[in-house]
């Protein structure tokens, strides 16, 4: 009787093996531990042995019976693995995904973010002040003299409103700059400052729109000193532009500012070898310098205590002399086509 | 302002062997941009940036000593003239001037020859950007640009009256330049009135066509005048007339080179006009500048810098420049040339020294020092981050429109409109008070594509009674696609107000009447959601209200210890899903959770979830509060119950 079962088991091991598919699978299943499969039937049998072998039989039966099982579950797992592979080969691995849906920021804010981030490593702190401004903010207390060509009709945007008795005309900020002064108005030194905002010239060519971004640092302190200025601008040019890229700055004039500079950025197109993109291997990012003593005694801060510098640049100016960007009209930025914006 | 510099002219006041390539370099790095050499036939051409408060760098002789302060081995020929022309008759011409419109006024009267100008004049003068005509003009540009000084020239007997007064024109007088052109004066010109009323001249901007040299001219004016720079803006700007005079005049042009503008015109005619001086030179000088003297502590110019610096070096460099300084211990005693009327502070000399020491010496130190402010870092530019990047994963483009608009673009009753006083064009004469109506531009402009999501985050500007507007940021949207649904749309907003940490969302039945919603944060006005047509929806948020609101504070629940038992309810209803949603949560605290599952027909049904966080629900208590849910329902909503 124990041949039997062995030879029932071996039978039924050897069909597993040979089993190409679940159907087969299952018919052996069937033939062996069906209602009238083999062990089944054998299993019957135990009724002729004397009651002293039962016991050893059935604990035989039983392995059998979890060997065969155990066989045809190993079995069945194995060919549905095959089915898995089978499956994968009808996937197109080259076509489209299901994407969910990417809209896109703009070019202004994405550079917003960029200039933010660097100048927040060195300890400049954002702010925001009005765009529609005061003549005192955006001109008197800046040293502008009462006749400077800014403060004309021709230049800067004027609202139609009665002038401020103190303060003087409600006019658009032409600059950042105005931010000094609500800065330096409202809190004290030390100061580092990043103002970023809106600004308005009554200007529209290749290389002005009438609305535009500028970014304003301001640092005031005891002791600060052209070095100092560079040290920022240095860090900025690189971080911004990229290692190989250098910067200098040459005398210039504003109102706000004694020593006045222009920074200029090495050209990226050429190397600053020099070519039709720039001028003699240099390409002009704005203005800078010392924060005017008039400026700081307009803001209740003591000169010969403290000083400061301060420079504000074309936030769409630095973003049109990336590298590679291309974009030689700055009137494009402010495209609305979608045919524009989805590019960025 | 720029100026063209010819090598060659340059050099007979420049004593150096620098090359051009390095003059411009050097120019650039301590004084003025040169932004181009030209080659033209021998001679090389700076074309030189000139900043405004520079006007003494608009010539050849002011470039000149400029550069040989910054040159080494270099030296300043300054310009020297011969005679001074000696005449005992008396001015022929009475003029009577008015200082507050000019400065200084020099004249004098020759007998000329017209004709043109020899080869040498006429092309320094083309190379130079300035057209060579006849010798008589000719002399006055070239006096202007070589000693930087406007000059002008009458037909001397074209002056009948022999009278000038300077004046300010009236508004609406008429005058005819000498370019042929009729110009309608605003009013405070600065004019010459040959004292019957007739203009005769539009002093320091551009000459009058009943007054200049003609072919037939036998004996002229030549004529020095020193204007208010202001008049000079306002003429030149108001009639577009943008001759170099003007340009240079509205600057402010030092009156001590008067004179010797005249004496080299004279010195000039008299070599290629066969000129001859025939009346005494007239010099009326009302306005002489003051001397000015400063005293800077040179601790300070080395502080400011940012180098140690010797005291001899700043003196020399300062002398170059055509100051007069001298040191005593570590002060410097600075006398001003009047030609640089913009020296007047310590930190002009110190940008005098530090430029020509040249910038590029100086080391590059980012400063250390913090900021008194101590910022977090959920700032509001934070939330404006995260806002706009959740538009962008929805699939949002974000746009920059003009702030200006049009008065067609303004939302509302255009006298609460804040105007602007001098528009560039009648398209953005107003500021916006809403960013919608610029959204819908964006649609047109793209009329071409059925789907578009675009947003945009900025600031509207509304009208205050005797101070600046009042700026709001506002977060704007269109969705447009076919059959645009308004519960996307709210969808949207719905999930960037959970992604800010604000809670407490209410959206109520437009309170503007038309499809669409009110939308509040608890008690706070957040916005409007507007169906516009069937595949237009907008939206418009005051940011300002998302940011009262916004935080990025958490708060950890504990897990539940117990399994909740859930359980949907079907109702037919008039009332608001919100008004059903809120009744069915009141009913017992122990109703969790409410949610709207589906919509089919008129019935809704809601998806309910008790949930005991101390123990184990059981099937009774639950059928005790359902009860009261469908009776409260039954009451209150007259509402039919599916079971």
């Amino acid at each position: 009787m124990e041949e039997e079962l062995i030879g029932i088991k071996n039978a039924a091991l050897s069909f597993v093996l040979e089993a190409e598919d679940l159907k087969s699978l299952e018919e052996t299943k069937l033939q062996f531990l069906g209602k009238s499969g083999k062990l089944t039937l054998a299993l019957k049998e135990v009724t002729k042995l004397p009651a002293e072998k039962r016991p050893a039989f059935g604990v035989l039966a039983n392995e059998v019976k979890q060997t065969i099982e155990e066989a045809i579950e190993d079995k069945i797992k194995s060919l549905s693995a095959v089915k898995k592979t089978t499956l994968l080969e009808k996937i197109d691995v080259t076509n489209p995904g299901v994407k969910p849906p990417l809209g896109h920021l703009h070019l202004v804010t994405q550079a917003i973010e960029e200039i933010q981030s660097i100048f927040e490593k060195i300890g400049f702190v954002r702010v925001r002040y009005p765009e529609v401004e005061w003549d005192w903010y955006a001109f008197e207390a800046l040293n502008f003299p009462p006749n400077h060509p800014a403060r004309d009709d021709w230049e800067t945007f004027f609202v139609d409103e009665k002038p401020h008795p103190k303060y003087g005309p409600v006019l658009l900020t032409p600059q950042t700059s105005s931010g000094q002064i609500r800065e330096m108005t409202t809190n004290k030194p030390p100061i580092k400052m990043l103002n970023i905002a809106k600004c308005y010239r009554r200007q529209s060519d290749i290389s002005h729109v009438p609305m535009f971004h500028q970014f304003e640092g301001l640092a005031v302190n005891t002791d600060l000193s052209i070095s100092n200025l560079k040290g920022v601008l240095d860090y900025f040019v690189k971080a911004y532009f990229g290692k190989e890229r250098q910067s200098r700055i040459r005398p210039y004039h504003f109102e706000f500012t004694e020593p006045s500079f222009e920074v200029d950025v090495s050209c990226g197109a050429c190397n600053g070898k020099g070519c039709k993109l720039c001028k003699e291997g240099w390409l002009e990012m704005g203005g800078a310098g010392m924060v005017h003593p008039n400026v700081l005694k307009n803001c209740e801060i003591d000169p010969s205590v403290y000083n400061g510098f301060a420079f504000g640049w074309g936030v769409e100016r630095v973003l049109m002399m990336k590298d590679g960007i291309k974009l030689d009209d700055i009137r494009t930025i402010y495209s609305d086509r979608m045919e524009f914006l989805e590019q960025f | 302002m720029n100026i063209k510099i010819v090598d060659s002219w340059l050099r007979e006041f420049l004593d150096t062997k620098t090359s051009v390539k390095d003059i411009a370099t050097e120019l650039s790095l301590t004084s003025v941009s040169v932004e181009k050499i030209e080659k033209v036939e021998n001679d090389d051409i700076y074309d030189i940036e000139v900043t405004t408060n520079r006007p003494d760098l608009m010539s050849v002789i002011g470039i000149a000593r400029e550069a040989s302060a910054v040159l080494k081995n270099s030296r300043f020929n300054d310009l020297k003239i011969k005679s001074f022309p000696k005449s005992f008759n008396k001015f022929p011409i009475e003029i009577v001037n008015d200082p507050k419109l000019v400065n200084r006024i020099c004249a004098v009267i020759l007998e000329i020859e017209i004709g043109d100008s020899p080869k040498e004049i006429s092309q320094r003068l083309e190379k130079s950007g300035i057209r060579s005509l006849n010798n008589l003009i000719d002399v006055t540009n070239y006096v202007m640009r070589e000693v930087g000084h406007p000059t002008h020239v009458f037909d001397f007997d074209r002056l009948n009256t022999k009278k000038i007064i300077i004046r300010q024109a009236k508004k609406g007088e008429v005058i005819s330049t000498l370019d042929g052109k009729t110009h309608v004066l605003l009013g405070g010109d600065i004019v010459a009135d040959d004292g019957t009323g007739k203009i005769i001249d539009l002093l320091g901007v551009m000459g009058t066509a009943n007054s200049v040299v003609t072919q037939n001219t036998k004996k002229i004016m030549f004529f020095i005048d020193n204007n208010n720079p202001v008049n000079i803006r306002n003429t030149s700007m108001s009639l577009g007339i943008r001759s170099e005079a003007a340009i240079l005049n509205e600057k402010g042009v030092d009156p001590e080179l008067s004179l010797k503008a005249l004496l080299r015109g004279i010195e000039l005619y008299e070599k290629i006009a066969k000129g001859k001086v025939i009346s005494e030179i007239l010099d009326i000088y009302p306005n002489k500048p003051k001397e000015k003297k400063i005293k800077v502590d040179h601790e300070k110019i080395k502080k400011v810098i940012g180098v140690e610096l010797e005291t001899k070096t700043s003196v020399e460099i300062l002398n170059k420049l055509g100051f007069n300084a001298k040191a005593s211990g570590s002060i410097l005693e600075i006398t001003v040339p009047p030609i640089r009327a913009d020296v007047s502070i310590d930190e002009d000399i110190i940008e005098e020294v530090a430029r020509i020491y040249g910038y590029h010496n100086l080391p590059s130190v980012v400063p250390t020092f913090l900021s008194n402010k101590v910022v977090g870092f959920a700032d509001n530019f934070y939330f404006e981050k995260k806002a706009k990047n959740a538009f962008k994963y929805f699939g949002f483009t974000e746009v920059y429109t003009y702030s200006l608009i049009s008065e067609e673009l303004f939302d509302g009753p255009i006298d609460d409109a804040i105007k602007l006083k001098n528009p560039l064009s009648e398209d953005m004469a107003y500021l916006r008070n809403s960013l919608i109506p610029s959204l819908l531009n964006v649609v047109r402009d793209n009329k071409g594509l059925d789907e578009l999501r675009v947003f945009e985050l900025s600031n509207i500007y509304l009208k205050k009674q005797n101070d600046l507007p009042n700026e709001v940021q506002m977060l704007s949207g269109i969705y447009k696609k076919p059959h645009a649904s308004f519960y996307e749309v709210k969808g949207f907003i719905e999930q960037v107000l959970l992604d800010l940490g604000i809670k407490n969302v209410d959206f109520k039945k437009s309170q503007k009447g038309g499809l669409g919603a009110s939308i509040f944060i608890e008690k706070d006005y957040l916005g409007e959601i507007e169906v516009l047509d069937t595949n237009l929806v907008d939206f418009e948020l005051n940011f300002e209200t998302i940011l009262k609101h916004a935080s990025n504070k958490k708060t950890f629940k504990p897990f539940a210890k117990f399994p909740p038992i859930v359980e949907d309810i079907s109702v037919i209803s008039d009332s608001s899903t919100q008004d059903l949603i809120n009744t069915i949560k009141n009913q017992d605290a122990l109703i969790t959770e409410v949610t709207l599952k589906d919509t089919y027909k008129d019935t809704r049904t809601f998806h309910i979830v008790y949930l005991d966080f101390e123990k184990n629900l059981t099937n009774q208590e639950v059928s005790k509060i359902r009860e009261k849910v469908i009776s409260v329902l039954k009451e209150k909503f007259k509402a039919t119950i599916k079971e």
